[in-house]
């Protein structure tokens, strides 16, 4: 099993966040992976949280063997797979909650599917990460996307589900950036914008 | 209420108690899951529900709906839920033909009436009134047919989803097969699919619901265990996406 240090300015943070919160977490292209394990383990462990992980980065299975590497069962957790159906055979996987939808340009199916699967989970608190909005950006329009995120935080927000959207920020489109700020009530910032 | 997730609201309500509803779309846009799901929203709300199949055995329906979480096989066997297959019931009136004259189609409307009478049906489907119209080769007659059907389910407080088939080749007649199915409904809900950079979305989109302020928004909507569920399109997307099938 891998070492972690947990990052413990974030889970202090997440004391200060209520269910109807949208988290924008900026992080850079090299600590994803830690600045997402720190902010979905205290949410599970300290405040007993279950949810849906929609993976528009990487493979979920990935994603669920980076966490089991760490020691950290996510069995509890359900994933949305937006890459793997991309991939010829990537959706035949060991894990049962995993779910695929076809292509991350299936933008209202995403919110569907995610709002259908909250209905199934036994959790009564619950969060739906979104990972991440810069690699939705590779694949849809900036005004689309801007408009997606406007209505993922209020469909959230509304239903008291905590979002949280992991992006890294040089990787965004100003737009869609501009919107996160707008429209999050809580920025975790461990990122690295680069102006040009 | 139908009871549907999301279509209540879209409807601001629901569907007003006796109307007739037309539900056109092209295939595989999730009509028969959208009136299987008024069928049994309305039997669990302890509603006698009666579906008339045209296009698919009902043996070949029941299993299809069996994997929905939200259909239960007890409904049927207890009587809530009751499916009729059209060729038993032309078979029965001894209409076993090619086309349908007058006689023919007030003896279909009896039995179907007689049907709904019986049993004190208040929620039935046809799936579809297009392969039952196709029996029927005057348009006048298709129209006298689903007028005096419909007129004659509402006398009765029945509650009708007429699944209507629509495919590209019959853009030119909006919302039906035949083109006069829309003028007879109380309500309009058009399903169909858009097509976005290659992917199929399915939508909903209520066109008319008289007695209702409803929403005339498309609809995303998905098909799932539990049942339909809806959420506005985005509004960028459907400005993207390519014309969908159903003629616009």
């Amino acid at each position: 099993m891998k070492m972690f240090e947990l990052d413990q300015q974030i889970a202090e943070q997440l004391t200060q966040v209520s269910l109807g919160s949208s988290i924008q977490v900026r992080m850079s292209a090299t600590n994803s992976f830690a600045v997402t394990a720190s902010t979905m383990i205290p949410l599970m462990q300290m405040f007993e949280m279950g949810g849906v992980y929609i993976s528009a980065s990487r493979g979920a299975v990935e994603i669920i063997q980076a966490f089991e590497s760490i020691g950290v069962d996510v069995s509890g957790i359900q994933f949305l797979d937006l890459v793997s159906s991309g991939v010829l055979g990537g959706t035949d996987v060991p894990y049962s909650n995993i779910t695929f939808v076809d292509s991350p340009i299936m933008l209202e199916s995403i919110l569907l599917r995610t709002l259908y699967t909250l209905r199934t989970v036994s959790s009564a608190r619950n969060f739906v990460f979104l990972d991440s909005v810069n690699a939705l950006a590779i694949y849809n329009d900036d005004r689309m996307l801007a408009e997606y995120l406007h209505t993922f935080i209020n469909t959230f927000r509304q239903r008291e589900v905590l979002s949280v959207m992991l992006n890294v920020p040089d990787q965004t489109p100003p737009l869609v950036l501009a919107n996160l700020d707008t429209y999050c009530t809580d920025l975790i910032d461990r990122g690295q914008v680069v102006l040009l | 209420m139908t009871g549907i997730h999301g279509l209540d609201e879209i409807l601001r309500g629901g569907i007003p108690y006796g109307s007739t509803v037309l539900a056109a779309g092209t295939c595989g846009s999730g009509k028969t899951t959208l009136g299987m799901e008024f069928l049994v929203r309305g039997a669990l709300a302890g509603e006698a529900c009666a579906h008339f199949t045209a296009t698919e055995p009902s043996v070949k329906l029941l299993e299809n709906i069996r994997q929905y979480a939200f259909f239960d096989m007890n409904m049927v066997d207890s009587g809530l839920i009751n499916v009729f297959d059209m060729d038993v019931l032309y078979s029965w009136l001894g209409l076993e033909k090619a086309s349908f004259d007058l006689d023919d189609v007030h003896a279909l409307i009896k039995s179907i009436v007689d049907i709904v009478n019986t049993i004190g049906v208040t929620r039935l489907v046809i799936d579809s009134v297009t392969t039952l119209c196709y029996k029927i080769k005057s348009e006048q007659l298709i129209r006298d047919f689903l007028f005096t059907l419909g007129k004659k389910l509402a006398t009765l407080g029945c509650t009708t989803i007429l699944i209507s088939e629509i495919t590209s080749a019959t853009e030119n007649a909006h919302w039906s097969s035949f083109g006069v199915e829309e003028a007879i409904a109380d309500g309009i809900i058009v399903m169909g699919d858009s097509e976005r950079m290659g992917h199929l979305l399915r939508f909903l989109q209520v066109v008319k619901m008289r007695g209702t302020s409803h929403s005339r928004a498309k609809h995303a909507i998905e098909l799932t265990p539990l049942g339909v569920m809806l959420i506005p399109m985005l509004k960028w997307g459907a400005s993207a996406d390519k014309t969908s099938r159903w003629g616009q």
